[in-house]
């Protein structure tokens, strides 16, 4: 007996989502014995891949609805969703089935979320709204989210609940000839265009200014511009958007037609911190005006002028380094961030003139620090990634690099030849091999399936990506296959779109976080103890208040740390984060100073609303897409330096963090008005660290000579 | 600030990587079914008040992640839990076995009167069904643990299961009330109903015949 009723209809198509207890309010054209009823409404795929969004009422499965269920009738009004097939199959069933309504999505036009989100409307036509849902449960912001999967949309100008379908297909096109002229990535594929889109779609601004100066001419002077463009011209009118807002930087640009706007370039609303001051910062306190402050002997006389200076732009590199006691002074009464020195990321240029000519990179760490302070521009990544990553050593030569990716790449083809070779009898034999392939099935089918990348059935990098995830079992059977490794490798595939390349890339990545695969969790456990011994050191008041509420163990961060952030950002700024990660600067574990910053930006909600066990683990996971990369960063930068700048440091802290344990001879605290020069106190230009069992050099001369 | 509610009962789902844990705690908190899941990492939790006999019941159900490298960590949660789902999913032979661990590890982890249930999922793709809902029955009379095939993607059977364990809590409390205050013994107007699972068309429905 077949158990679904649905599935039994004719049209063979696929639910991708269903949401019950929706009610049908009003449907142009429908007699009014249609309305009025419940059923489900459903995002649903059909045999062709189009996609509609449908409302079946419930009677096309009979509800029983009198006798059994009665003691719960009372309990939940919106409990009878238990379907049987008890019911006749007849004429009902027929009527029931005339009445479902279905809305094509490349006809929808737009669509409306009221009534503190219990009513949607959808409009396939300008002006009226031709179907009416009421969600029982209150809940049409989750039907919502998903829809926007599925369609690209704009909000409009004079309602902000309403949405406005950008037509996929033509604009589409459009946009992937402009992108393919263009020329702005190395591999133009149409993956990496419509990952391009969709980032429009997230980070409109931050997308639009990697394209920008490319782009401009396009907008403004390219071919079809005339006068105003269509609104449903997303992404051209978002650039125009950031343009004026970039040419006035100072008065607030403020659009109602595109939400995303709203907010302001450079970084998002923080309490306590005006963001005017970043925005109208002047320039950072130079070396000469530092120099020129100082009295004959040293001292500063004027500190509320040089407060003001550093409020306002912050201060050099230079000085910064050369002062670590004083500029934790500053630190106590300035947020932070304000030291947040900004950089750009590593550009193509920058890169090719740091190759030898037989293109070696000597520079490593320079390197190191422009991607730490800036990244890397998206159109060299998959190739700085490569060295990132371990996969090619910086010191080879072309010529080398060509002879070991054959070699790699032969390596590859070997191991994924072993398990592709497996009879199905030894697979039943081997019943190791066949959970960690059903694990890996079961994971690849759930990885970032809303990303364009991997969405819809048979996507062919789907496969790329288990058979990546089932070579590496081969590669380290001991390791195998651990949930979350797809997580860590999707944005890799995405980005090199190559197999042998993303695997070897996975792998060096795996070199760097493989303790947090281990099978009794140790690695997860140690990280988890230096995360509370890093918080009770620099935010002890929370570390307090989570000890008393039975989160002192830091568990609630357990999903951060074993995937390094990938589901709390977006692709695009996770790309970001973990290659500044993959640096290795400016120390060991900075990851848990990651950790510590976003955490310490929540302290005040944490404590002040008394959160409990659970609701800590509530807000921790609730943060998720909602951090801005670039304001955590620089928060964890700036815990960092106040870290090594502290004249009191337990050997624990500098046990995590990889700092020398050699305590440094006690210097005295500076008297608050008198500022000493640091290189009285013999302070080197250059802080030493050592990291895996390197030694760093965080401030070389070349670097500052790069940064210049 | 008045509470909303009369009692806080927390749940548990726990069972082997894809069993449908997440997908089920999605159908019953929010009535909706989405195909593309991502894995759990970690553990979350959702909340739904529901009204059992006139009490206000509000549920925190806590989704675990299945792998079992990460039991270590997500044992943790199980303290203080009240009731536990045992899930998995009847296309999926290990998985089934598995409840035998399962209940092990709830042995060794949460406290002993913990009330359970197994779910067997995904009853809806029957054609690729690899355990019958007889042998779900059978393990579950060994275990003298109440069982019921559920579907999350078609609502088959999400309500019950909750509200068929989180009366049996209820039951258990208001015994161990009465226990200790007799005096204040109640009348009969909270009797508890049948709990056994309603011989109904809709329960069986999934039965292969």
């Amino acid at each position: 007996m077949s158990c679904s009723s649905v599935e039994d209809l004719p049209e063979q198509c696929k639910d991708l989502f269903t949401q019950d207890g929706v009610l049908l309010k009003a449907s142009l054209g429908r007699p009014i014995s249609d309305l009025n009823s419940i059923g489900m409404l459903c995002i649903v795929q059909n045999m062709d891949g189009s996609k509609c969004i449908e409302w079946r009422p419930n009677d096309l499965i009979t509800i029983d609805s009198d006798t059994q269920d009665q003691e719960w009738a009372v309990v939940n009004t919106i409990g009878r969703r238990q379907r049987t097939l008890s019911g006749n199959m007849t004429s009902d069933y027929e009527a029931a089935r005339a009445r479902i309504i279905r809305i094509p999505l490349d006809e929808l036009k737009s669509f409306k979320v009221s009534r503190n989100n219990q009513q949607m409307q959808f409009s396939t036509k300008q002006g009226v709204w031709q179907n009416t849902c009421y969600f029982q449960h209150g809940n049409a912001e989750i039907f919502l989210s998903y829809l926007k999967n599925h369609v690209k949309t704009a909000k409009t100008r004079h309602d902000r609940n309403t949405y406005v379908v950008v037509e996929p297909n033509a604009e589409c096109q459009v946009l992937n000839k402009s992108f393919a002229e263009l020329d702005i990535f190395t591999e133009n594929t149409t993956d990496v265009v419509w990952n391009l889109v969709s980032n429009f779609k997230q980070r409109p601004y931050e997308t639009t200014m990697e394209a920008f100066s490319k782009l401009t001419d396009i907008v403004y002077y390219g071919e079809g511009v005339n006068g105003k463009r269509e609104m449903s011209d997303e992404v051209a009118d978002l650039l125009t958007k950031s343009m004026s807002a970039l040419e006035d930087t100072t008065s607030i640009t403020r659009s109602e037609e595109y939400e995303v706007i709203n907010v302001k370039p450079t970084l998002p609303p923080r309490p306590s911190i005006p963001r005017e001051a970043l925005n109208s910062r002047g320039t950072p306190l130079s070396t000469e005006k530092w120099d020129g402050l100082q009295d004959p002997e040293g001292r500063i006389t004027e500190v509320e002028g040089v407060k003001q200076l550093i409020f306002r732009g912050g201060v050099a590199h230079s000085i910064y380094f050369q002062h670590p006691v004083w500029v934790k002074n500053i630190f106590e009464r300035i947020a932070p961030f304000m030291f947040k020195v900004e950089g750009t990321p590593l550009s193509t240029e920058k890169w090719d003139g740091l190759q030898d000519p037989e293109g070696r990179i000597t520079e490593v760490e320079g390197v190191k620090q422009l991607i730490f302070r800036g990244g890397v521009a998206h159109s060299i990544r998959h190739s700085v990634w490569k060295y990132l990553l371990d996969y090619y050593p910086w010191k080879m030569t072309k010529t080398e690099l060509k002879s070991l990716h054959k070699k790699r790449t032969e390596e590859y083809f070997s191991m994924k030849l072993q398990w592709r070779s497996m009879t199905e009898g030894q697979e039943l034999r081997f019943s190791e091999y066949r959970d960690r392939k059903s694990l890996v099935e079961k994971d690849v089918n759930r990885t970032d399936r809303t990303h364009p990348f991997f969405a819809g059935d048979n996507n062919p990098n789907l496969i790329v990506l288990q058979d990546i995830l089932m070579t590496y079992v081969m590669y380290n059977f001991d390791l195998g296959y651990v949930q979350g490794m797809s997580d860590i490798l999707a944005p890799l595939l995405l980005l090199l779109g190559n197999e042998v390349d993303s695997f070897w890339c996975f792998v060096g990545f795996m070199e760097k976080i493989s303790s947090n695969f281990d099978m009794d969790q140790a690695g997860m456990k140690q990280q988890l103890l230096n995360l509370q011994q890093l918080m009770a050191f620099i935010t002890p008041d929370l570390a307090k208040h989570l000890a008393s509420k039975d989160s002192g163990n830091m568990y609630f961060c357990f999903r951060w740390l074993l995937v390094w952030f990938k589901r709390e950002f977006s692709h695009r700024d996770i790309m970001r984060l973990w290659e500044v990660l993959w640096t290795g600067l400016p120390c060991a574990n900075f990851h848990l100073l990651i950790c510590v910053a976003i955490l310490d930006a929540e302290k005040d909600v944490l404590i002040s609303k008394d959160y409990g066990f659970t609701e800590v683990l509530k807000h921790v996971n609730d943060l998720s897409m909602c951090l801005d990369v670039d304001i955590i960063l620089s928060t964890a930068e700036g815990i960092y330096h106040q870290i090594v700048s502290s004249p009191h440091l337990s050997d624990q802290i500098r046990l995590i963090l990889g700092l020398p344990l050699a305590p440094k001879p006690e210097v005295p605290e500076p008297e608050p008005t008198t500022f000493s020069n640091g290189n009285d106190r013999g302070e080197t230009e250059e802080v030493t660290l050592e990291y895996n069992g390197h030694e760093i050099s965080v401030v070389t001369k070349t670097v500052w000579a790069l940064l210049a | 600030m008045a509470k909303t509610y009369d009692y806080l009962f927390k749940l548990l789902l726990i069972g082997d990587s894809g069993v449908g844990k997440t997908s089920i705690l999605f159908r019953f908190s929010e009535d909706a079914f989405n195909i593309s899941f991502i894995s759990t990492i970690g553990i979350d939790f959702k909340i739904r008040t529901i009204d059992l006999d006139g009490k206000k019941v509000k549920l925190q159900i806590w989704d675990t992640a299945g792998q079992e490298r990460f039991r270590t960590i997500t044992t943790a949660y199980y303290r203080g839990s009240m009731g536990i789902m045992l899930v998995y999913d009847v296309t999926n032979e290990k998985s089934f076995e598995n409840i035998k661990n399962w209940i092990r590890n709830i042995e060794e982890n949460a406290s002993a009167d913990v009330e359970k249930m197994i779910l067997g999922n995904k009853c809806d793709l029957d054609a690729k069904r690899q355990v019958s809902k007889e042998r779900g029955e059978q393990l579950a009379v060994e275990y003298q643990i109440k069982f019921v095939e559920t579907s999350a993607k078609d609502s088959l059977n999400v309500e019950y299961a909750f509200y068929t364990l989180a009366r049996d809590i209820k039951a258990k409390m208001e015994k161990k009330q009465e226990a200790s205050n007799p005096a204040g013994a109640r009348s009969g107007t909270h009797q508890l109903r049948d709990e056994r699972p309603k011989p109904t068309s809709w329960l069986s429905r999934c039965s292969v015949l």
